[in-house]
């Protein structure tokens, strides 16, 4: 039966031409499951595409509504969490696809020549999927969404003499607000998901014609070719299916609550952006003042994406084996070790139970007991009614701390805080918790 | 006897089958769930029943929360309240049942009129004369104490049998 509405159809539109053009791809070497991640990239984009366009179904770009849309989804509509579960975990999916799959290229030497326009149209299109993740960041217009967009937007304001003119620009005015939030909707929704569409095209149509780079043995490129159908596509497929049901997993079982309404007033709120920024913000924690802070938000990065476009212009040697690349391979190594390192450190401040004593395990402990969460917030979790004490250790010293728990108002004259007058232990290892705070 | 090409084309087609069910039944449901769900009549309160007259019915205001996606907000309905000689409570709501008209109670005639096509009721909320179909809606209550609550809910107009909206 398919096969009579596919001849009727080939019948009038000559199909089969595209059909060659797009499964009898010849790959030097035979199929690989090294060469998944591209595939792979590609399919977190469709499916990003198709959760983003259901969740405009219910959102409202707006600050009034953004939020309780939001959770409208959340909470009314049918599957609704399972869509938003779905397009949240299908970000960091993306990005850990693109990172792998430029990762592999780089390892293959497949941006060298004649390599070089599909390695450039590969770097926007991964500078594309980190301003995906940055503009849909804000679209809850939560507490978390808003102040780390204000931080983020005034990065720019560090780049000397159009600092100004760039966070205006990107916010849609001086301050963070409803037209940020309806272009930076617009650039998520509209825009960016056009360019990408675009540029994938473009990329496949340039790996088309220029064709895969295979393994980088010359021989054993040669030796062999097979076409992209089937067996590519069998092992595409596979492993597609199991990063997929990876998010599946993630969506149904790994809940990400909103956190509270975005608060303008609230300027204590300490934001953390998503876990794929996390490294850059632990690098720009040692980019401090007003000579290293425009280093580390503006000429870092600035050389990097320079450094990633020329890479192919700076390596044009042929030699594609990694073992004789050896620049090429510290090179990358090296920005790895760097960028995995600053994320564990990252990763260490914000949750980890620091292994000092068992005092500060008991006094964590003791904060969860007495709830102090219900007015305090640490690094984003918590009430916003208190200040917040995601870097306590560093404001106050135990006596103050000890001082304070036992009678708040004395002080701090008009504090709501009720007092905890435990025992001098309780205290001092609910001190001593509040101490690793930095 | 199938060929290995064929073998791995049918799986792959099979993966694909997989993935996009897994994709399409949440988002088919996620599309039309609005189409079935149906917003639960709120309870609001409408005044005491001590001052109501008898035979007289008087029209009350009722504020009712209403949802209208994520929209949340509360709306001020009038509702009709008669107390019956017998000592029967009736809540009748304030559409017409023709086209959804606001009518009035006419004390002289002793009959509610409706404005717009000539409808009218008796007390009990019959149909006297004109085009509506079927009498009066009424609405649940129930009474706390000295305090009416009524149940608010809208039906459909020009049908000659009630139905909720």
């Amino acid at each position: 039966m398919l096969k009579r509405v596919a001849d009727w159809l080939n019948g009038r539109l000559k199909l089969g031409g595209i059909r060659e053009l797009l499964l009898d791809e010849p790959i030097p070497g035979g199929a690989s499951w090294v060469y998944v991640f591209g595939s792979i990239t590609l399919f977190f984009f469709v499916t990003q595409l198709i959760t983003g366009l259901l969740l405009t179904i219910y959102y409202s770009p707006s600050p009034d509504h953004a939020y309780d849309s939001i959770q409208f989804i959340e909470q009314e509509v049918t599957f609704g969490w399972f869509i938003r579960g779905l397009h949240h975990w299908g970000a960091s999916a993306m990005v850990i696809a693109i990172g792998l799959h430029m990762l592999q290229v780089y390892l293959y030497g497949a941006y060298k020549p004649p390599r070089e326009l599909m390695w450039i149209v590969g770097v926007v299109l991964f500078i594309l999927v980190l301003m995906f993740a940055f503009t849909g960041y804000l679209l809850p217009w939560d507490q978390k969404a808003y102040w780390a967009t204000q931080v983020g937007t005034n990065m720019l304001g560090t780049v000397p003499l159009v600092g100004d003119l760039l966070v205006r620009a990107a916010r849609g005015g001086a301050d963070l607000g409803a037209l940020t939030l309806s272009r930076f909707f617009s650039m998520h929704a509209l825009i960016f998901p056009w360019l990408t569409v675009g540029l994938i095209g473009l990329h496949l149509f340039i790996l088309r014609r220029v064709g895969p780079a295979g393994p980088w043995d010359k021989a054993r490129a040669e030796s062999s070719s097979e076409p992209f159908y089937p067996r590519q596509v069998f092992i595409d497929a596979v492993a597609i299916l199991a990063a997929f049901l990876i998010v599946v997993g993630m969506a149904i079982w790994l809940p990400f609550p909103l956190a509270d309404k975005a608060d303008p007033s609230a300027a204590d709120f300490v934001p953390l952006p998503e876990w794929y920024f996390l490294f850059y913000y632990e690098l720009l924690k040692y980019f401090k003042g007003p000579i290293l802070e425009p280093i580390g938000t503006m000429l870092l990065p600035a050389l990097f994406y320079a450094l990633l476009f020329a890479l192919p212009f700076i390596d044009r040697r042929r030699e594609r084996r990694p073992a004789k690349r050896p620049v090429a391979l510290a090179a990358g190594a090296g920005f790895l070790l760097v960028v995995f390192l600053l994320l564990g450190v990252s990763l260490h401040r914000v949750w980890s139970l620091p292994t000092a004593t068992p005092a500060v395990a008991a006094g964590k402990q003791l904060y969860a007991k007495l709830q102090c969460a219900a007015c305090h917030r640490i690094h984003g979790e918590g009430g916003s009614f208190g200040p917040d004490l995601s870097y306590i250790g560093k404001e106050r010293d135990r006596e103050w701390l000890i001082r304070h728990f036992k009678n708040p108002q004395a002080v701090v004259p008009g504090s709501a805080m009720p007092p905890f007058d435990l025992d001098e232990p309780s205290l001092n290892k609910l001190a001593d918790y509040l101490l690793t705070l930095k | 006897m199938t060929t290995r090409r064929e073998f791995l084309g049918r799986v792959t087609g099979l993966i694909a089958a997989a993935i996009g069910a897994v994709m399409a039944v949440p988002a088919v449901g996620y599309l039309i769930g609005p189409a079935w769900r149906r917003a639960t009549p709120p309870w609001a309160g409408a005044g005491t029943i001590a001052d109501l007259p008898t035979d007289q019915p008087v029209q009350r205001e009722v504020v009712i929360e209403t949802q209208d996606g994520w929209l949340k907000s509360e709306q001020t309905k009038g509702v009709w309240v008669a107390k019956l000689s017998t000592g029967e409570i009736r809540v009748y709501n304030p559409h017409c049942t023709h086209l959804g008209c606001a009518f009035k109670w006419n004390r002289d005639k002793q009959q509610f009129l409706c404005p717009c096509h000539g409808g009218v009721y008796d007390l009990n909320g019959r149909v006297l004369a004109g085009p509506p179909p079927r009498p009066l809606d009424t609405m649940e209550y129930k009474i706390e104490g000295d305090r009416l609550i009524v149940n608010y809910a809208d039906f459909k107009s020009g049908a000659s049998k009630k139905s909720p909206i």
